[in-house]
């Protein structure tokens, strides 16, 4: 008799461990307005914290970390890095799992516009909306930052979220100097003197241009100059496209897949698929390319990779006009926002707080690259020297405002990447029928 | 009538035992399995806290009638198969001379090339990936170098989709080639010395021995490993994010619905998460394994009983 009771003992004993073991973790007690009780000043927390690959940018933050946890003993920093092709997803894991405080967010952008039919909401409204992000509009340290940047890069109803960090550009082109001395080239300004400027290059056994194309995007995005040249109102561009005004197989658009074909195939060194997106600075700075278009985030690394390297940035010359050479296109970069549920919201808030410092954003600037978001900060770096004359032309990009209609075919993007060596077309007639298409097919789909 | 676990209460012993494993596959396998069916039918983002919404059908007529989309998502269903045919087909062969050549006790070494080949599977995706992406680099890599050599250039992973996919395929095999040579390797351990010492005596040569003893008594070995590669290789996914990335003209189904599902972008482009439109695709994918598979697994099981009786 014994025996079997003891037998169904052991049998429930190991069921009710199989359950404790599924049972969700002991949470911090909340409070009624739903934050969490916050541990006092001495007690010990760990600060979970989400960043993007940028090499300058992590190399900073670990600084950062290590000086705040100089300041405040208690508090330990546990940051991840993550490809920023994984950000969204990572974001959304651990959010959902409580299981991170403070989060890098790109700038709030793609938002649905009036003329657009059937769009999802873009992740950063999915996760507001979920009361996944912290309101941080009363917090002292937002009103650090330029307002026009609250307002487009961190708000949604009227509330803050994020507080954006630094607008970047990717639409322009580092070049080396001293090989452009050495070959006799001029610095162009326009697609003809850009194409001789190759030719001259390659000719002398230098590639043209290099981009970190094993990340996938640094080949199109390189690109993203030349549609700006072509297009200079990107918003108009977007609603020219959705509204059929625009069509990306008419003559203008067909002027920009011919220098598309040129740029993927002629410009661009062969191999560059391979090349990684944080490796490819290195190669600039190296000498074995004579330009390299990418956005200003990677001033930093060639920097770092070549302190001694004399290096320019220039629009990307897509236009046969030089006039139309003169913009930058660009987006907001990181932000950082709080997780609503954190358990350590006062650590979290005075992580922002302390970082928000001018003194600390300064430097941040000064590390990344980036054109500043707070109006106390100056643009104190080379690559800040180099933009400067632009900035009043400065640009918020196609891609920041660009939604594909459901339904619409892969190919509905204006991406150098299709041509070949990258991807399978030769043909820019050929292309530019089957992108229009592609988003045809889609607007078709959502009439 | 002699029970072992007794008679009256005693006897709910073996399913009182066998309640944890049952929950256990509730939870872990069957419970998100049926959640994946009801979710597809909803617009759920996957956020918690987030408003979720019945939207019937919704999802699947986007999937599958919806412009270009539909047809660039029945392509991806059909590079699955492609991809499914041809892994299935040549790691399938390729484990089973590689068991046959290194069950062969002349074989010096046998052990050391059996971890050789085995050495793989171990590695993981993520590591498997990085290896040949240095493999493939095409500024100076062994491979760019050897075709250098034979006077040709490519761009590997990161070049024409139809190459970058014929890559992958390769390194699909490469990664779990060690897993079906193995399973090879258990099952012809268990045939019976003397069933080839009789077909030695009768004078069969190693063709005839091979197709008469060996291969029928593999039978359970063949058919599990069939059905192993089969549907491992339509559920693959994870060497296509780690070497290819999100490119036109290379997305498997099972990438597609992790892209799709986890709001997967390229560069800072903003995405949704789209978690319901991801269930009603892994939907598609789960009936395309289900058909395939089970129609794989009556034949085989219809073979198994005509050979072994």
């Amino acid at each position: 008799m014994f025996k079997k009771i003891y037998k169904v003992i052991t049998i429930l004993m190991v069921f009710a461990i199989f359950l404790a073991a599924c049972a969700p973790k002991e949470t911090a007690p909340s409070t009624s307005d739903g934050s969490s009780s916050e541990p006092v000043a001495a007690e010990k927390v760990t600060l979970r914290v989400l960043v993007h690959q940028n090499p300058p940018m992590v190399e900073f933050m670990e600084a950062f970390n290590k000086s705040f946890s100089d300041k405040y003993p208690n508090v330990t920093i546990d940051m991840s890095v993550v490809n920023a092709n994984d950000l969204s997803t990572v974001t959304q894991t651990r959010l959902t799992a409580n299981d991170i405080d403070v989060i890098d967010i790109f700038g709030f952008a793609n938002g649905a516009q009036p003329y657009m039919k059937l769009v999802d909401k873009p992740n950063w409204q999915q996760l507001i909306e979920a009361g996944l992000l912290m309101d941080i509009s009363d917090q002292a340290f937002v009103k650090n930052y330029d307002q026009p940047t609250i307002d487009d890069a961190g708000s949604f109803n009227g509330k803050v979220y994020a507080v954006n960090l630094g607008r970047v550009s990717y639409s322009g082109i580092y070049y080396n100097k001293d090989l452009f001395a050495a070959n006799n080239v001029t610095v162009p300004t326009t697609w003809d003197e850009l194409v001789t400027a190759c030719e001259t290059f390659t000719a002398a056994g230098t590639p043209c241009m290099t981009a970190g194309g094993k990340d996938g995007w640094p080949i199109f995005v390189g690109a993203y100059g030349l549609t700006g040249a072509i297009y200079p109102d990107q918003a108009a561009l977007v609603e020219g496209l959705w509204t059929g005004t625009i069509k990306w197989n008419d003559a203008k658009a067909l002027d920009m897949w011919e220098k598309m074909k040129v740029y993927a195939q002629n410009m661009m060194e062969p191999g560059a698929s391979g090349v990684a997106g944080d490796a490819a600075p290195g190669r600039f700075a190296s000498g074995a390319v004579a330009m390299f278009p990418g956005g200003t985030w990677y001033a930093s690394a060639i920097e770092a990779a070549e302190p001694a390297f004399d290096w320019g940035y220039i629009p990307f010359p897509g236009s046969d006009n030089a006039d139309d050479n003169k913009y930058l296109f660009g987006k907001y970069d990181q932000g950082w926002a709080i997780a609503a549920n954190t358990p350590n919201k006062e650590v979290a808030l005075n992580y922002l707080a302390e970082f928000s410092t001018p003194e600390n954003y300064q430097a941040f600037a000064n590390a990344v690259g980036f054109i500043p978001t707070q109006p106390s900060a100056t643009l104190d770096t080379k690559i800040g020297a180099e933009v400067a004359p632009y900035l009043e032309n400065f640009r918020v990009g196609y891609e920041q405002y660009w939604i594909a209609p459901k339904g619409s075919g892969q190919f509905a993007n204006p991406w150098a990447s299709y041509f070949k060596p990258f991807g399978t077309y030769d043909d820019a007639k050929e292309l530019a029928d089957k992108v229009q298409a592609d988003l045809q097919s889609g607007l078709d789909a959502v009439k | 009538m002699n029970y072992h676990f007794g008679r009256g209460k005693s006897r709910l012993t073996p399913y009182l035992l066998l309640l944890p494993g049952i929950a256990f596959y509730f939870i872990i396998s069957l419970g998100p399995s049926l959640a994946t069916s009801i979710f597809s039918l909803t617009d759920t983002t996957g956020l918690k806290g987030a408003t979720i919404n019945w939207i019937g059908l919704d999802n699947y007529k986007e999937f599958l009638f919806m412009g270009q989309a539909s047809k660039d998502n029945f392509d991806a269903l059909g590079r699955t198969l492609i991809f499914s045919v041809f892994v299935t087909t040549i790691q399938f062969l390729f484990g089973l001379v590689t068991a046959v050549i290194l069950n062969n006790p002349k074989i010096r070494a046998r052990n050391f090339f059996r971890t050789l080949f085995f050495m793989p599977v171990i590695l993981g995706a993520v590591i498997q990936g990085l290896i040949w992406s240095l493999f493939l680099f095409p500024l100076g890599g062994p491979m760019a170098k050897l075709f250098e050599f034979f006077g040709l250039r490519s761009e590997f992973l990161g070049g024409s989709p139809t190459e970058a996919f014929i890559w992958v395929i390769i390194i699909q095999i490469w990664a779990n080639m060690g897993i079906t040579m193995m399973i090879f390797l258990s099952g012809l351990q268990t045939i019976p010395s003397e069933m080839y010492e009789a077909a030695e005596m009768d004078g069969a040569n190693n063709w005839q021995v091979f197709k008469n003893v060996t291969w029928p008594l593999l039978t359970p070995s063949v058919n599990t490993n069939l059905l192993l590669n089969i549907i491992g290789s339509l559920q693959a996914w994870q060497l296509f994010l780690v070497l290819i990335g999100y490119r036109n003209g290379t997305q498997v189904l099972g990438y597609l619905i992790y892209a799709v599902g986890f709001g997967q972008t390229s560069g800072s482009v903003t995405s949704s998460f789209r978690q319901g439109y991801a269930a009603a695709a892994s939907m598609v994918l789960f009936v395309l394994v289900l058909v395939i598979g089970l129609s794989v697994q009556t034949f085989l099981r219809r073979r198994e009983e005509r050979i072994m009786g």
